[in-house]
């Protein structure tokens, strides 16, 4: 489904990925762990399309078309979703406007029907409940002054409702107390099926405690250093990254 | 005495408004407000580049010759109503066989049949465009609601503008409201084709009343528009006056607002949005004359394509008028490179006990946001739109009237998707 060869990508002339290699077939769930500044947000905002990030050798394929070529809109429709590490407020914009439009957009580019306006709120709805938001949410600006961990639940709604093929998790886990990660970890367990991948980019173990990844991968400058099944993150977990980047750090 | 082309071009209006005035001179009873216009309009140059507050905006559109032919009609539908009570002028003169007017409203018309005692001095007014119309003044609607009195419904004004040829009508309205009342107005400016509307519009809301007002301009955008507008709010009462345009070949508001009852409470808003290769400058003054009033202002301006807003905001605090509250913000969204925007607050305070704010900024669409919603599937055009949307639309969730506010959603839609770059 992602088949990323020797990528290479640079960010403000800066080159942080060096070479990232990662193939993630459908059904599979696989955590990208990794110290600070190793290149984790910048993999993900690569793959979705962010401006500013520049490849510069490599290739990033999804489904067998190359991410490069395609506008951020159009890798939503070909089925790949980005939850932000951190969303974007937008006042004026209410959530409800924001998940039509979304909704819209890419139903139609993926051919499926449409949703009048009595079957998207049906379903707006349901999804708040889902992720246990008052689904008063939706009435409000994007994200407009939503608590960190409403923010993160906004994106899982989001993501429920547009059953992305291949989800990408940015640090979903910053900033939630464990009711929140539960949740989250609830919503993310629910779209896990055969057709879908989901990879979860995190510095902490605690939410594969709740998500369990079939593969974990290290990431430290810019390349996967090591890969495992996910013992490899209780592993970290005790251990820290020193002992496969060469430098002290201490344990998470 | 005629222009001819070789004259600057504010010599040329000057000679065409001194003819106008001179052909509506007559004797009734509004002659002695139409001669000292006059003799306004005899003493003072039109406005050019160099005058300061039209550094911005050119005149120019007026060689097509404007102020030489008086508006006189192309048979335009109206539109359809926002109230139930609407009272209609077409350039410039009153319809009453399409008027329908509440009971609580006494209407006067301009039309010399007799005089009215609170005409307003042309040295208030202070722009040669208002002379022009005070000069020229034969019709119109004052509206007058008593003491003590609640207008339920809010009352539409729909001074619609219609030729097939460069030409122009002059506009009145003038709304007394009186002390301890309560009235929402909605004038409404409509226009097909290149007619200039010449509006002077005087609102005098009376000790302790209430007034919401609203300026729509939704006019075509072949047509120009020239608007003064005069606030007097009396001892304590409450103005609110709401101004929502789109942009065309010239737009341009003389907003004055005279704080001379303590007490008074004012606030203006307004939302522009400059589409195509249109014009919008709206120069806004509020003079705080006395104590204790209160007068804020929130303005947001977003021009596409190449499109031209300007903005000059003044808050003048005389010396006696401690205690004064005053804010002015305004705020702008540039869509497209080829967009301009300039915006100058200006501040005069000659009193210490006073508290003042002021802002403006111009910016682009933020490329954060503009992500996000593309990375949801929503393309680069439908995003723009919506966060320029976005960005007025917290201005029409606070209108007190949402029947404007759903009036003016699809119709900023619409301007929006107007004002996206050519492709």
């Amino acid at each position: 489904m992602l088949d990323i060869r020797n990528l290479r990508a640079t960010v403000a002339g800066e080159e942080i990925l060096k070479g990232l290699n990662l193939s993630v077939k459908p059904g599979e769930v696989h955590a990208i762990m990794g110290p600070n500044g190793s290149g984790k947000s910048t993999l993900t905002n690569v793959l979705s399309g962010r401006d500013g990030y520049a490849i510069t050798g490599g290739e990033a394929l999804f489904e067998g078309r190359d991410l490069a070529e395609l506008e951020p809109e159009e890798r939503a429709h070909a089925g790949l979703f980005l939850a932000f590490q951190y969303p974007v407020e937008i006042p004026g914009v209410s959530n409800l406007e924001f998940l039509k439009a979304s909704l819209e957009a890419t139903r139609k580019a993926q051919g499926k029907e449409p949703w009048d306006a009595v079957t998207l709120l049906r379903h707006a709805r349901e999804t708040c409940k889902q992720v246990d938001l008052d689904p008063q949410f939706l009435k409000r600006g994007v994200n407009e002054g939503f608590s960190g961990g409403e923010k993160k639940r906004n994106e899982i709604m989001q993501m429920l409702l547009l059953q992305p093929k291949l989800a990408l998790l940015d640090e979903t886990d910053s900033g939630l107390d464990i009711d929140a990660l539960q949740v989250v970890a609830r919503g993310v367990n629910s779209l896990r099926s055969p057709e879908r991948a989901i990879v979860l980019v995190t510095h902490y173990q605690r939410l594969l405690d709740y998500i369990v990844p079939d593969y974990v991968h290290v990431l430290a400058n810019g390349r996967i250093l090591k890969s495992g099944g996910k013992e490899l993150a209780l592993e970290l977990e005790q251990r820290g990254y020193g002992w496969l980047t060469g430098e002290e750090e201490a344990s998470a | 005495m005629s222009a001819t082309a070789q004259e600057p071009l504010n010599v040329q209006l000057k000679q065409q408004a001194l003819a106008l005035a001179r052909a509506g001179l007559r004797e009734d009873a509004l002659q002695s407000v139409r001669r000292d216009a006059l003799a306004l309009l005899e003493h003072t140059e039109f406005p050019d580049k160099r005058t300061e507050q039209w550094k911005y905006t050119s005149l120019q559109a007026l060689t097509a010759g404007h102020l030489t032919r008086v508006a006189r009609g192309n048979g335009a539908s109206l539109p359809a109503p926002l109230a139930t009570h609407r009272l209609v002028l077409i350039n410039g003169h009153y319809q009453p066989a399409l008027s329908q007017l509440p009971d609580s409203i006494t209407l006067t018309r301009f039309d010399g049949s007799r005089a009215l005692a609170a005409e307003t001095a042309s040295d208030t007014l202070r722009t040669p465009f208002a002379w022009l119309n005070n000069a020229t003044l034969t019709d119109g609607l004052q509206l007058d609601i008593a003491d003590n009195t609640v207008v339920d419904a809010p009352v539409e004004v729909l001074l619609l503008a219609t030729d097939d040829a460069p030409s122009h009508c002059q506009t009145r309205l003038r709304v007394q409201l009186g002390h301890h009342s309560r009235a929402t107005v909605i004038e409404r400016y409509a226009a097909t084709g290149p007619v200039l509307t010449n509006a002077v519009t005087e609102l005098v809301a009376g000790a302790g009343s209430q007034l919401t007002h609203y300026r729509l301009q939704a006019e075509s955008p072949e047509s120009l528009h020239i608007g003064t507008l005069i606030i007097a709010p009396g001892r304590d009462s409450n103005v609110h006056s709401c101004q929502l345009m789109q942009g065309n070949v010239l737009r341009r508001n003389d907003v004055r607002a005279i704080m001379a009852e303590s007490g008074a409470s004012l606030a203006l808003n307004g939302i522009f949005v400059g589409r195509g290769n249109s014009h919008i400058d709206n120069q806004i003054t509020v003079e705080h004359r006395v104590p204790h009033c209160h007068s804020e202002q929130l303005f947001k301006g977003m021009a596409g394509d190449t499109a031209k807003l300007v903005f000059n905001g003044r808050i003048h605090i005389f010396e006696g008028a401690k205690g004064t509250n005053a804010e002015l913000s305004n705020k702008n969204l540039l869509l497209t490179p080829g967009a301009e925007v300039d915006t100058k607050p200006e501040l005069e305070i000659y009193n210490d006990d006073v508290k003042c704010s002021h802002g403006t900024t111009c910016g682009q669409l933020d490329a954060q946001s503009l992500f996000y919603l593309r990375s949801r599937g929503i393309d680069a055009a439908e995003a723009k739109r919506m966060l320029g949307f976005g960005f007025v639309n917290e201005l029409l969730g606070a209108l007190p009237d949402q029947a404007v506010a759903e009036w003016a959603r699809p119709w900023l839609e619409q301007a929006l998707t107007e004002a996206e770059p050519a492709k």
